[in-house]
Order: structure tokens, then C-alpha cells, then sequence
């Protein structure tokens, strides 16, 4: 090798040590002291927030497995107008608006693109896609909720640029079958409203997850690279106490006799007084829960069962006699002389019509519905003992009921200034000046109806979590609130109520407790001269009640009395029920051998 | 290793590349050796890759049949909601029953 080589050789040794030495300083400076900055840029080029398809809410079904809220699939149409060639725009358009029944001419600014740097930020907000960031975005929403069909048929064309999300959409198989009770979820979010779909809400609700995952440079997930990524949890799932069958024949019932008593509106709840499981509950107006848009007036939701409050009327007196022949201060054989009118407080209080009844028994109060013998019960027991009893009847506090929306109704106390004066001692005891809700009246009757002790009302039997897990409702003892031997000698005064007094509410075959109830509807000042809360509850049958039924009829017109109008409705009701649920009468061989 | 490219450089002399057989078959054998191991990463690579592919082709199906088994249950909810039903055995001529006769199993009468 000659000189001129050796030095061109070590020319280009030391240019390639230089080389070496730069490059080793360069990765010294990106792996050691911009190593965090590196890191973050190469993760944020590498991995992309991926929405992970969320599953549904949960499902709600009847006791028996009857889905009564339940998810379909549908779709959100969207499109990408820089993905849409321009040769195609009017031929895509036209086709779209044939599936969609819109005219092409309103599809097509969906899909041209105009090249405008604002292009997706001119669109209305709710045109965007809410899965991407509005700056991102290139996707414009063209329509929600259309239906699995429809969204099938445009998936057919292959539209490019033309995508289709797939969405849940709840949906009530049964109309406005149990409305009340179900409640709604908000079209626009995941939100539950009234009933159990908003007393559950946290708990049917789907978890929806957009984890970081590690995405190639067409930002599609990489298949090789191992994410720790928890899945979505389905929504949990109620099975419901309440029949859907049962159900249906109350609704039927309830429109029934508005019709044929020209009531305003009403209100019917069955329930079984040996768990307090609510078995049906109707109230009209009633609404459509997938057809909430269209609701003026949003008190329609809420449930009148257990959210709107009346004076009971009559349909209270079980409650003071309970509490009278609880506390001692009276027997059975305990007579009253009525004049037809009973001072309480200063307060003249009369029977109804003005009538003057003589002496009568304990049970002829209930019979007769003597509004002055109840005072003189609730006289004769004072203050303390009689609203001690009332209020461990569970009036004037929430049942708490597993339902969204409850109230607590009006009941004063002594001592609450200017609400509470001493003749309303004689007046709430037969159900005056204090208001109570539908779900309070019917769960103190059946306090009555299950020896005394009351239980805590539900309508979710069966939670089923996401996971699979499930928990079950128990009956949960409130109150011991009379003995069961005074609980069963007032149930024998309801028989002979119904026996002897209000006869519209026999049931052939069969042994029923119950009592009317004529209520005036209360105003600032006063009561309205016309109409009143027509109602009567009632169960059997006796001696092992199954079912405890609470009938309020809305301002009837044919008759203001409960025991003309809710007490015959009672009566249709309890016959198909004890058919549906095959209670034999009894007194036949089979109601006998069936014990 | 100085050794070992010793050995190898061993025949290179003024531009000729001699090398001898037990040199050329160590280089031979670390080739291989590299080659095996190439190829092995790629087929793990690749395997990972299609079953990641695969299982998430199966997650996709697994969404697209539970939406599907979503969709049909609602479907059947709605074709025997009580509504139809009422109105399907009025068509098929039904009537609620309104006298119900109760049988003694013991006698098999009234």
C-alpha cells in the first residue's frame, strides 16, 4: 500500500470515528436525557384511544321472565365525506334517501366534501361524532336510531365512506303495560328516569371503556401486542314481583271503570300481604316509556301510585279500630251512642248525609262508616297512643319502596304550629286532613291483612349483576304495629263490612275484608264542593288472604261513593284474580283441600 | 474472539480470501444458527399476529351475537307481548272465562 492510500485511509478511518462518535452522542442525548420526551411522542404515535363496543343496558322482566325493558340493536348512520369519491356523491345520496324516505337533495351536504378547512366544525354540534374529538372529527352523524333492518339494508350497498355504528335503543315490548313502575331511559344518554329504570339506574347501566391500545400507522389495532384491558360489564338485570298477566287485567280493570264510572283518572295496586310484594300497579293518565319525546307535561311520569298524596277518607277508619282495640281502650263488645254529632277540638264532626246511627258496636263503625264513632275512638285513645299507632302504620313517612319519585304525605302532629290543631285528632281519624300516597294506604291495609306486622313494600325480586351474581329480595319486617289476634278480629269486622255494608264489593265464593272510602278533594280554605276520591281496599280471601287490592277512582261522575264505583270495580278484579292465580272458593272440597 | 478472527482472516492475503474449512464451518454454523433464530421470531411474530387477528375477528363475532341475541330476545318480547296475545286468541276465537268450574279431585265433581 502506498502513502497517498495509507492517508486516504486514515482520512476516512477518522471521518467514520466521527461519524460513530456523533451518533453515539445523539442516543446518548435521546435515550438518556430526552429519554421521557421520546418515550411520550413514541406512545402517543403508537397507541390511540379505541372505544370498546359497550354492551346493553340491563334487561327488566316481569316475575315469570317476561322482558319488559330490554335493548335492540340499531344504528347510527354516519359519513366521511373525504372517504367519498366525487363521482359518487349523487348516486350514494339518491340511495340513502330511498332507504331513509328522505329526499337525496337533504343526504348529499352530508357527503361532499367542499375542502373547507371548517368543514365539520360548520355542522351542528349534534351532527358530530361524540366518540371522536370535535377537532378530529371526520365523521358526520346523518341519523340515530335507525332501525336493525334499515341499517342492514344500507350496509348491503357498500357505500364508501359510509359507516354504521351499531347502538342500543331500549325498548318496552308492552307499551305502556306497567309504565309507572318501569319509569324510562333518556333517549339522548344512558340515564334512567322514575320507577326502577331511575331508583336502578347505577345498576342496569352498561360500563363503556376506551382503553389505549397500540395501533399500526393506519391507526388499526396492533394484533401482537398484549393490552391489559379490562372488558365492558354488561348492565345488571331486575326480575320484577310483578305479573304481567295480573298486571294487564288491573290496566284493563283500571280503564274500565273510568269509563264506566267517568272518573277523571285512578289509581289500582295488587299486593301480597304475606310478603308485600307488589303484584300489579296502574294509574291513569298513563304514558308510553319509548314515547317520552312527546310528553308535554312531565308530571305524567311521575307515579301517582306512590308520588301524588289524597285524603283516604273512610278506607282509614281500620286503622283507628286497630288501634283502639290494640290499645285496650275499647272491645268488640264496646257500644258507642251516636247523636250525629261528635265535638273534637271545637270541631262539629257528622256522618255522612247527616245520618244519626244510635247505639252501635265497634264493627257497626266500620259498617256503617260512622265518621263520629271514629272520633270518639280516637277520643277515647288521646293523642299519643292514636298517631303513635298511625305513624306505625308507616303514615307520614316513605314506605321506601324500591321505586323512584315517592312522597311522604302530610300527616301534622301535635306540637306542629299551625299545621296540627286538637280537632284533628278527631278528623284524621277517619281519614281527614291528612293525605297519604295510593302505596301508604294499601301497605297499611295489609298490615292488617298479615297479622299486624308490617312489611317493607319492593317490586325487584331478583338482581342479576353484570357478573352473573344474583340477590335475591327478602321481606324485610318493618313494625309489629297491632297483636295478630287484634290484627285477625278487625279483618272479621271488614268481613262483615262487606257482608253487611258495602255488598258491591262481594266476591261469590269467596270470604272478603275490606272498606270504602268517599273522600272530598282538599283546596286552600275548603274542599271542592264537587267530586271526590272514590276508593276501597280490600283482600281475600279470608281466612289466608293472597291478595290485598287498593281501587282509587279520580272524581267519578255516575256516583261519588266508593262503595258505588271503586268497590265494584273491586269486586270484577278480585274475581279474575283469584281465577288467574287458581284460588278455589271456599267452602268447596278443593279450597279445603288445598289448605 | 481475537483468536477466532484470527482463524478466520487466516488466508486473507493481498486481496485473495483464503479461508480454512474449520473456520468457514464455524462462520457456517453461526449463520445457521442466526438464521434459525430469525426465523423462528418470524414465525412467533407472525403466529401471534394472525391468532391476534383471529381473536379479535372472534371478539367482534362474540359483540355482533350477543347484539343479536339482544335484538331477537326483545323481538320475541314484543311478538308475545299480552297485548298480541289478547289479541291473537280473539282471533282464534277465546273468551275470557267468566264461570269457573273447581273439580274435588276425590269425587271428580263440583
Amino acid at each position: 500500500m502506498g502513502e497517498s492510500s495509507r492517508r486516504r485511509l486514515q482520512l476516512i478511518a477518522a471521518l467514520l470515528g466521527l461519524a460513530a462518535l456523533f451518533i453515539i452522542a445523539t442516543l446518548i442525548n435521546m435515550q438518556v436525557f430526552k429519554h421521557q420526551f421520546y418515550k411520550e411522542w413514541g406512545e402517543d404515535v403508537r397507541s390511540k384511544a379505541i372505544p370498546i363496543n359497550t354492551p346493553p343496558r340491563g334487561t327488566i322482566t316481569d316475575r315469570n321472565g317476561h322482558v319488559l325493558a330490554g335493548n335492540a340493536v340499531a344504528y347510527t348512520l354516519q359519513a366521511s365525506p373525504r372517504e367519498i369519491p366525487e363521482s359518487q356523491v349523487i348516486t350514494a345520496a339518491i340511495q340513502l334517501g330511498e332507504i331513509l324516505a328522505r329526499p337525496s337533495s337533504e343526504i348529499e351536504p352530508y357527503l361532499r366534501w367542499t375542502g373547507d378547512p371548517d368543514f365539520f366544525e360548520n355542522w351542528p354540534q349534534r351532527n358530530l361524532n361524540e366518540d371522536e374529538e370535535e377537532d378530529r372529527a371526520p365523521w358526520i352523524r346523518i341519523e340515530k336510531y335507525l332501525s336493525k333492518e334499515v341499517g342492514e339494508q344500507i350496509n348491503d350497498l357498500q357505500l364508501p365512506g359510509i359507516s354504521l355504528k351499531p347502538i342500543w335503543e331500549r325498548r318496552y315490548p308492552e307499551g305502556e303495560l306497567a309504565s309507572h313502575l318501569l319509569g324510562f331511559r333518556a333517549v339522548e344518554d344512558e340515564t334512567g328516569f322514575y320507577g326502577v329504570e331511575g331508583f336502578y339506574d347505577s345498576f342496569l347501566r352498561s360500563t363503556s371503556i376506551t382503553p389505549e391500545i397500540r395501533v399500526d400507522p393506519q391507526q388499526r389495532p396492533v394484533p401482537w401486542e398484549v393490552t391489559n384491558v379490562e372488558l365492558p360489564e354488561a348492565g345488571g338485570s331486575l326480575v320484577l314481583t310483578i305479573d304481567r298477566t295480573i298486571q294487564a287485567i288491573v290496566e284493563a280493570e283500571l280503564e274500565n271503570s273510568i269509563e264506566a264510572y267517568q272518573a277523571e283518572g285512578g289509581t289500582i295496586i295488587v299486593m301480597n300481604p304475606q310478603t308485600f310484594e307488589i303484584l300489579a300497579s296502574a294509574s291513569r293518565p298513563t304514558y308510553n316509556p319509548a314515547q317520552t319525546a312527546g310528553v308535554d307535561d312531565p308530571k305524567r311520569f311521575v307515579d301517582p301510585a306512590i308520588g301524588d298524596t289524597y285524603e283516604p277518607g273512610s278506607v282509614f277508619k281500620p286503622l283507628t279500630v286497630a288501634a283502639a282495640l290494640d290499645s285496650g281502650v275499647v272491645t268488640e263488645e264496646t257500644t258507642f251512642v251516636d247523636n250525629g254529632v261528635f265535638e273534637v277540638g271545637g270541631h262539629e264532626i257528622r256522618n255522612a248525609l247527616d245520618q244519626t246511627y244510635g247505639e252501635q258496636t265497634i264493627t257497626d263503625i266500620l259498617i256503617h262508616s260512622i265518621n263520629t264513632g271514629a272520633a270518639w275512638l280516637s277520643t277515647q285513645m288521646g293523642t299519643d297512643t292514636f298517631y303513635s299507632y298511625v305513624q306505625a302504620f308507616g303514615i307520614g313517612d316513605l314506605t321506601e319502596v324500591d321505586l323512584e319519585g315517592e312522597v311522604v304525605g302530610e300527616l301534622p302532629l301535635p306540637g306542629d304550629y299551625d299545621e296540627w290543631y286538637d280537632s284533628n285528632l278527631g278528623t284524621n281519624s277517619f281519614g281527614q286532613g291528612l293525605t297519604v300516597t295510593p302505596l301508604q294506604m294499601i301497605t297499611a291495609i295489609a298490615t292488617i291483612a298479615n297479622d299486624g306486622t308490617r312489611l317493607k313494600p319492593y317490586v325487584v325480586v331478583k338482581k342479576i349483576e353484570g357478573d352473573g351474581d344474583v340477590l335475591v329480595s327478602e321481606p324485610q319486617v318493618e313494625a309489629q304495629v297491632v297483636s295478630p289476634q287484634t290484627a285477625r278480629t278487625v279483618t272479621e269486622m271488614l268481613v262483615r263490612t262487606v257482608d253487611e255494608g258495602v255488598t258491591q264489593a262481594q266476591v261469590e265464593g269467596y270470604r272478603i275484608a275490606g272498606k270504602s272510602g268517599t273522600a272530598e278533594i282538599p283546596v286552600p280554605g275548603g274542599y271542592i264542593e264537587e267530586g271526590t276520591i272514590a276508593s276501597f281496599v280490600g283482600y281475600g280471601p279470608i281466612p289466608d288472604p293472597e291478595v290485598v287490592i287498593l281501587v282509587k277512582l279520580d272524581r267519578p261522575q255516575t256516583s261519588r261513593w266508593g262503595g258505588d264505583t271503586a268497590a265494584r270495580s273491586f269486586r270484577r278484579l278480585a274475581q279474575q284474580l283469584f281465577t288467574i292465580l287458581g284460588i278455589p272458593p271456599s267452602g268447596t272440597g278443593v279450597a279445603e283441600a288445598n289448605r | 474472539m481475537a483468536s477466532f478472527l484470527q482463524r478466520v482472516t487466516h488466508g486473507m492475503k493481498q486481496g485473495r480470501f483464503e479461508m480454512s474449512p474449520r473456520a468457514a464451518l464455524s462462520l457456517l454454523g453461526v449463520f445457521i444458527v442466526l438464521a434459525i433464530v430469525a426465523t423462528c421470531y418470524l414465525i412467533l411474530v407472525s403466529r401471534t399476529a394472525a391468532k391476534g387477528r383471529y381473536i379479535e375477528k372472534l371478539q367482534e363475532e362474540l359483540f355482533a351475537l350477543q347484539r343479536e341475541n339482544e335484538h331477537l330476545e326483545v323481538e320475541i318480547a314484543n311478538a308475545s307481548a299480552v297485548s298480541r296475545m289478547i289479541e291473537r286468541a280473539r282471533e282464534l276465537g277465546f273468551i275470557p272465562a267468566e264461570q269457573v268450574i273447581y273439580l274435588q279431585p276425590a269425587t271428580g265433581g263440583e
